[in-house]
């Protein structure tokens, strides 16, 4: 997205450069060195990576997480974090810095915003930085482009075996219990975390001994204000739902620019289930308990700072 | 200990030629006989071959006389080939590995079973998880004809496991083969002048390579388990990193013309499709393989990444003999 732009700008200025040496009598091969050469040299790192990796030169890991994209994109997800949405970040230290972890938290709306938000205030704001991986509704899958995206910047597919092979490698792993009741709530819901299904994240916590560190995230749950649906449309493009906002999709693509309500991310105190053992998991009563309990804390923390936040869009 | 005597099926195939050659050259395997209608394009010193059809009921006769105590089935055809109607794929697959499993019912001397089947049983699915264990066979429903045999002989082999206890019966679940030598769907695919590609879909994939291919089959004669395992080179590989590594120029389409255009660029040198391969190329699929290497005691020599960087190298090094490349190892 961003390294687009850059890339529309690098070759307008690398064209220039060689009519400019065509047009003093240089042959074609030289005038293209000449014009390469005085591209200035953080432009032409650019193109030469850009090149690299159209040679299929770049690394990505098992789960497609390519971190050379991370890092391309990373001054748009800087503006959004630091002027867009302004977030403040507390408890950061909560979160292990390193070893196994589940990051559970409220959400809404279909893009991950949320999930990329979280993983922008761990690289910053901790002292140790580490990337979550986070999973996300299967839907976003079938979507071209979309599905290409998610998994480049540490999406994978919302299955417990997915969890639970990315705790089993110690991975930071941040998931939404509220599942696709979250994704389709109304904007008149907002903050009012939905049914945390049947506990399936605590029974992977539990499995793989990972602590659950609950996350209250405020300011996401405006970005989209959801005021109806249109089943008929959902029906015909195969999406669980179609949310009809102010702006979409009344307004196309533009519609889906998230409006920049100001956020807040609390990282909640760690609940330890190493201690519990792996056969805990077996144990439906202890499973919805645990649930029940993130999701009383996710709840209480979400409104504590939804009020110490203020107005959301000031 | 008396050594083993094994019996091979499709020995005509590169990868059964070979397998067969390295056992009879293993002193601890008294016996190695060879299964196939086809000839093997070299002879095959130490082995005895069968001139026999699989889907033929005479070979309830000739397997008990072989005496063996290890059947190792790699007559699985994965791709309609030259001058094969489906059906008569549809007929190798399925009524050949019934009538497999019915002679080894008559062979009292049989202590295992190997089947070199597919992981294309598992799918291409986009809600799938990224690597699928081999407890997760039937997650999704089998889609098309290939698959559905696939579904079809586990389902024999599953019988027959549960019904002779004494057998150990090892289902290998393979993920496609790519090498410099070998020859499959993806390698057909990478060599064409310009490749077709879903627009906007870039699936994880995986792969083993031919080496290991061999190796895993000859370590699980050598150790067969009891069950399914899965057989690939870990970790996966982007597509779009593949075909640009291999320095292909790819021609993105969108996923309702696909299967329309890429048929129709078989005149430009894009081979045929299958309708597993176009989903393969949509969603990708990647299995877990740390029942190959904890139980059958098989390390892969090549992550799947690696293995595609091998492919690369050595194809367009030129090192090939091209009478081998013929062959197609």
């Amino acid at each position: 997205m961003a390294g687009f732009g850059q890339g529309v700008a690098v070759a307008t200025m690398f064209l220039r450069g060689l009519r400019g040496g065509l047009d003093a009598g240089l042959d074609l091969p030289e005038a293209m060195a000449r014009s390469a050469a005085e591209l200035p040299r953080g432009v032409r790192d650019g193109v030469r990576a850009a090149l690299r990796r159209l040679d299929g030169d770049y690394q990505e890991d098992e789960w497609g997480f390519d971190a050379e994209f991370v890092d391309a994109v990373e001054p748009l997800f800087d503006f959004l974090y630091d002027r867009w949405w302004r977030v403040d970040v507390t408890g950061v230290a909560n979160v292990p810095a390193h070893g196994r972890a589940l990051l559970a938290a409220n959400h809404a709306g279909i893009m991950p915003w949320d999930a990329t938000m979280m993983s922008m205030a761990l690289m910053r704001e901790h002292p140790l930085p580490r990337q979550p991986r986070f999973l996300v509704l299967n839907w976003a899958f079938d979507l071209p482009y979309v599905s290409v995206v998610i998994r480049k910047v540490g999406g994978v597919v919302a299955s417990p075996h997915n969890a639970v092979r990315l705790l089993e490698s110690d991975q930071l792993v941040a998931v939404f219990p509220e599942g696709v009741k979250g994704t389709g709530k109304d904007y008149s819901q907002r903050y009012r975390l939905q049914r945390f299904g049947r506990g399936g994240f605590v029974e992977i916590a539990l499995r793989t001994g990972a602590p659950i560190v609950p996350v209250a995230v405020v300011g996401s749950e405006e970005i989209y204000p959801k005021l109806g649906e249109a089943p008929l449309l959902a029906r015909a493009v195969g999406a669980p739902f179609f949310p009809l906002t102010p702006t979409f999709p009344w307004l196309g693509p533009l519609g889906a620019v998230p409006l920049p309500s100001k956020w807040r991310i609390e990282f909640c105190e760690p609940i330890e289930t190493a201690s519990l053992g792996p056969d805990a998991a077996a144990d439906r009563a202890l499973v919805l308990e645990l649930s029940e309990r993130v999701r009383e804390t996710i709840q209480r923390k979400v409104l504590e700072n939804v009020v110490e936040r203020g107005p959301a869009f000031v | 200990m008396p050594g083993r005597r094994v019996l091979i099926t499709g020995v005509g195939s590169p990868l059964g030629s070979a397998l067969a050659q390295r056992l009879a050259a293993d002193p601890s395997f008294d016996y190695v006989a060879g299964l196939d209608t086809r000839r093997p394009s070299r002879p095959l010193e130490g082995v005895d071959f069968i001139e026999a059809d699989i889907r033929d009921p005479v070979i309830a006769t000739l397997i008990p006389q072989a005496e063996v105590d290890t059947v190792m089935h790699n007559q699985i055809v994965r791709r309609v080939g030259p001058g094969m109607s489906s059906r008569s794929m549809h007929d190798i697959n399925v009524i050949g590995s019934l009538q497999l499993l019915t002679a080894c019912e008559r062979s009292p001397s049989i202590e295992a079973i190997v089947i070199r089947g597919s992981a294309g049983i598992y799918g291409s699915e986009p809600h799938a998880p990224q690597f699928f264990d081999e407890e997760m066979a039937r997650l999704y429903p089998l889609r098309s004809r290939f698959q559905r045999d696939v579904g079809e002989i586990e389902n024999l082999f599953d019988t027959y496991a549960r019904r002779h206890a004494g057998t150990v019966c090892t289902m290998l679940r393979y993920q496609p083969s790519i090498g410099p030598l070998v020859d499959t769907q993806i390698t057909r695919y990478l060599s064409a002048p310009i490749v077709p590609t879903y627009l906007g879909f870039d699936p994880r994939m995986q792969f083993v390579h031919e080496d290991d291919a061999l190796d895993a089959l000859a370590a699980t004669v050598r150790r067969p388990v009891r069950g399914a395992v899965n057989v690939a080179g870990p970790g996966s590989i982007g597509l779009t990193r593949m075909i640009r590594s291999a320095g292909r120029p790819s021609l993105p389409v969108p996923a309702p013309l696909f299967a329309r255009v890429s048929d129709s660029m078989g005149r430009l040198g894009v081979p045929r499709l299958s309708d597993d391969f176009q989903r393969l190329l949509r969603y990708g699929r990647a299995v877990d393989t740390r029942r190959l290497v904890d139980e059958v005691g098989f390390t892969p020599g090549y992550s799947t990444p690696a293995a595609v960087d091998d492919y690369v190298r050595r194809r367009d090094g030129g090192r090939v003999p091209p009478s081998l490349a013929a062959v197609g190892i």
